[in-house]
């Protein structure tokens, strides 16, 4: 019989606690964890401050970094492998997006960054060579696209009846709209689109779901077919809709079976009650070297199975003419 | 103009009724308004300083004084330089705390100002606009004002303690401690983070643990926190106890690290042990004052920023906008 999710949390947190000094200074005053609840969280701004890691500098093969703040802050996640990271992309990246086809591999196309930091860019490209078929790519450098590129890359999976799974930022996606200026763009049929990330810092914003519709006429795919992804650079896990697999409305993410999205009282941080917002305390059995549970800055609710997210958590607004620390955050 | 505007202030100094208002609608607690209009309120500037306001106060026609809540004191300021610029002056207070600047306007008896509590911005045609509060509020009126609009936005308060051997830390914190006290911490110079020179933790350490000891002992008690700083706290206290040392008194919280973290207001300071004194340069265009103790060299400030010693920073001299960076 497997473990429970508890009790691989527990073991997971004495190790990191024998581990990682601060982590255990977190958690002091604990004897020892039975529960994953009893294990306190990181914040993520714990990452742009100090290395959090079960193993010495020098040994990492992957560091992965945050986009910097108004004050130049990157959180930095190092990772000694990247194999359980991988492994579980992979698994849960495949049924998010990809189960519905079988053996037929999709066209992996981005419009995302090129950075070695990055960890979306990371995850991108792991979909690009395990679940799509090697080919495909990115097609986008800074601000600029490469339409021809594209428009090759679409046209070869037209023409081998192969569905395309675009993989892109929100931003990317409202500026590629932007740039088709009401044109269509059609994809192969059965693609699909994975959306992640804000508009953190950008001048332009979209509503999801007016971003989601807009997407779907402008690509010619099935709304369904657009799915949202939630991640950050501190996790190993990932979340997604689950609007191809289930009937699931859009806006509803689940978890894989090694990540739980709890939320939490921002100021308590003790778990809210079912139906309630709080601030999402995500625990991820897959930060096996950083740290298992993680205390982001969203807002989130739990809907059924899965959870929703509300916003990023800005509280009543600041009185006085003191500096807010999202002020400087940019 | 501006002495009518002083001996106004000097005449509600004292009102007791008002003091009670004031902490109402500011949450502050009565010793902590008292405190800020002892230490804070400009009751005797040189004439020296209000000559240098009045020669460069911006001109325009007429000026509008949108004022921020809190800082309550500020609106003194404030007015005065908006008064020593234009014939005429409309001071639209904050609306959650409103009692100071129309205690004051009224005690000055000047025909000139007058308060109104609704403003119509796009309605403005004329004068200039003195905005005074959050990045949000500035840009929400810039994009509808017709007319120049001279924004004060949020700053911060950094402290400095130099790496003099000789130097008391206990009395530096003592001093540091009565910077941060004021509006409890919400004001632009309220110190938010404290940089130790000469990079050695247990001088920083004691420097904190003192200045933890000199919050919890302080005479004015912490007012009401809003719920976005309760929250912020418990973030805060959470990170800093993972990357460093955590001091949390009932006076307020200190933080201690390798690294600036910039911690809440309401009486949270993150004091530093700066190996590497570039990295103030970072915060630079929100600083809008330095506090030092002990020997700095001064080049580390940015050049916008007002430099004061500790216990001083909240009383820059009266001879302009407390900030100093471009409007």
């Amino acid at each position: 019989m497997p473990e429970s999710f508890d009790a691989l949390a527990c073991d997971l947190a004495r190790f990191q606690r024998a581990r990682i000094a601060g982590f255990d200074r977190l958690c002091k005053g604990i004897r020892d964890f039975e529960r994953a609840s009893d294990i306190p969280c990181v914040p993520t701004d714990v990452f742009k401050l100090t290395r959090v890691a079960t193993f010495p500098e020098g040994e990492e093969t992957a560091i992965f970094r945050t986009s910097g703040t108004t004050i130049g802050e990157r959180g930095m996640h190092a990772m000694r492998t990247t194999d359980t990271y991988d492994a579980g992309a992979l698994a849960f990246g495949r049924w998010a997006l990809a189960s519905d086809l079988g053996d037929r591999a999709p066209l992996v196309v981005s419009f995302t960054v090129k950075d070695a930091d990055s960890s979306l860019g990371h995850m991108v490209e792991l979909f690009r060579m395990q679940i799509g078929g090697g080919d495909g790519g990115n097609v986008l450098e800074g601000d600029v696209f490469d339409l021809v590129r594209l428009d090759e890359m679409v046209a070869r999976a037209a023409f081998e009846e192969r569905p395309v799974l675009l993989c892109a930022t929100s931003f990317a996606l409202a500026m590629f709209l932007e740039a088709l200026d009401g044109e269509p763009f059609p994809l192969p049929p059965k693609s699909r689109v994975m959306q992640t990330g804000g508009f953190k810092g950008k001048v332009k914003e979209v509503e999801p779901r007016e971003l989601r519709l807009a997407t779907a006429k402008a690509l010619r795919v099935d709304e369904r077919n657009v799915v949202c992804e939630y991640g950050m650079t501190e996790l190993s896990s990932q979340f997604y809709e689950a609007t191809i697999q289930t009937k699931a409305p859009h806006s509803v993410y689940f978890e894989p079976p090694w990540a739980r999205v709890v939320p939490v009282d921002p100021e308590t941080l003790a778990p809210v009650p079912n139906g309630a917002e709080g601030i999402a305390r995500i625990e991820d059995l897959l930060n096996v070297d950083s740290a298992f549970a993680v205390l982001a800055r969203d807002r989130v609710m739990r809907v059924g199975e899965g959870f929703v997210l509300l916003g990023r958590a800005s509280g009543a607004p600041p009185r006085g003419c003191s500096i807010a620390i999202e002020e400087m955050m940019g | 103009m501006i002495e009518r505007l002083i001996e106004a202030a000097r005449s509600i100094a004292s009102d007791a009724p008002l003091h009670d208002r004031i902490a109402k609608s500011t949450g502050l607690s009565i010793e902590g308004v008292r405190f800020a209009i002892e230490r804070c309120l400009e009751t005797d500037p040189s004439e020296e300083e209000i000559a240098t306001l009045v020669k460069n106060a911006p001109r325009f026609e007429k000026a509008y004084v949108l004022l921020s809540s809190t800082v309550f004191t500020a609106a003194l300021r404030a007015i005065a330089v908006a008064r020593a610029g234009s014939p005429s002056v409309v001071v639209h207070p904050s609306r959650r705390a409103p009692d100071f600047a129309e205690a004051l306007v009224r005690a000055a008896g000047d025909p000139e100002i007058t308060v109104a509590r609704d403003l119509d911005i796009a309605e403005i045609d004329r004068g200039a606009i003195h905005v005074h509060g959050r990045m949000e509020t500035i840009e929400r009126i810039r994009a509808v004002a017709k007319v120049p609009v001279l924004a004060h936005g949020p700053g911060m308060g950094i402290a400095i303690l130099g790496a003099d051997a000789d130097l008391d830390v206990p009395s530096a914190a003592r001093d540091l401690a009565d910077d941060v006290v004021p509006f409890d911490q919400r004001g632009c110079l309220s110190p938010r983070i404290a940089f130790v020179l000469g990079g050695k933790k247990e001088r920083a350490e004691a420097f904190a643990t003192a200045l933890a000891n000199a919050l919890d002992h302080h005479p004015v008690p912490l007012g009401a926190l809003t719920e976005e700083e309760r929250v912020e706290a418990a973030r805060f206290i959470q990170t800093v106890s993972f990357a460093g040392v955590v001091k949390k008194g009932t006076g307020g919280v200190v933080g201690l690290s390798d690294t600036p973290v910039l911690p809440p207001t309401g009486r949270h300071v993150h004091v530093v042990y700066a190996r590497d004194e570039a990295r103030l340069d970072a915060f630079a265009p929100h600083v809008t004052t330095v506090g030092i103790a002990g020997t700095v060299d001064l080049g580390i400030a940015p050049e916008h920023a007002r430099v004061a010693r500790f216990g001083s920073m909240q009383r820059p001299p009266f001879d302009g906008p407390v900030d100093r960076r471009t409007p």
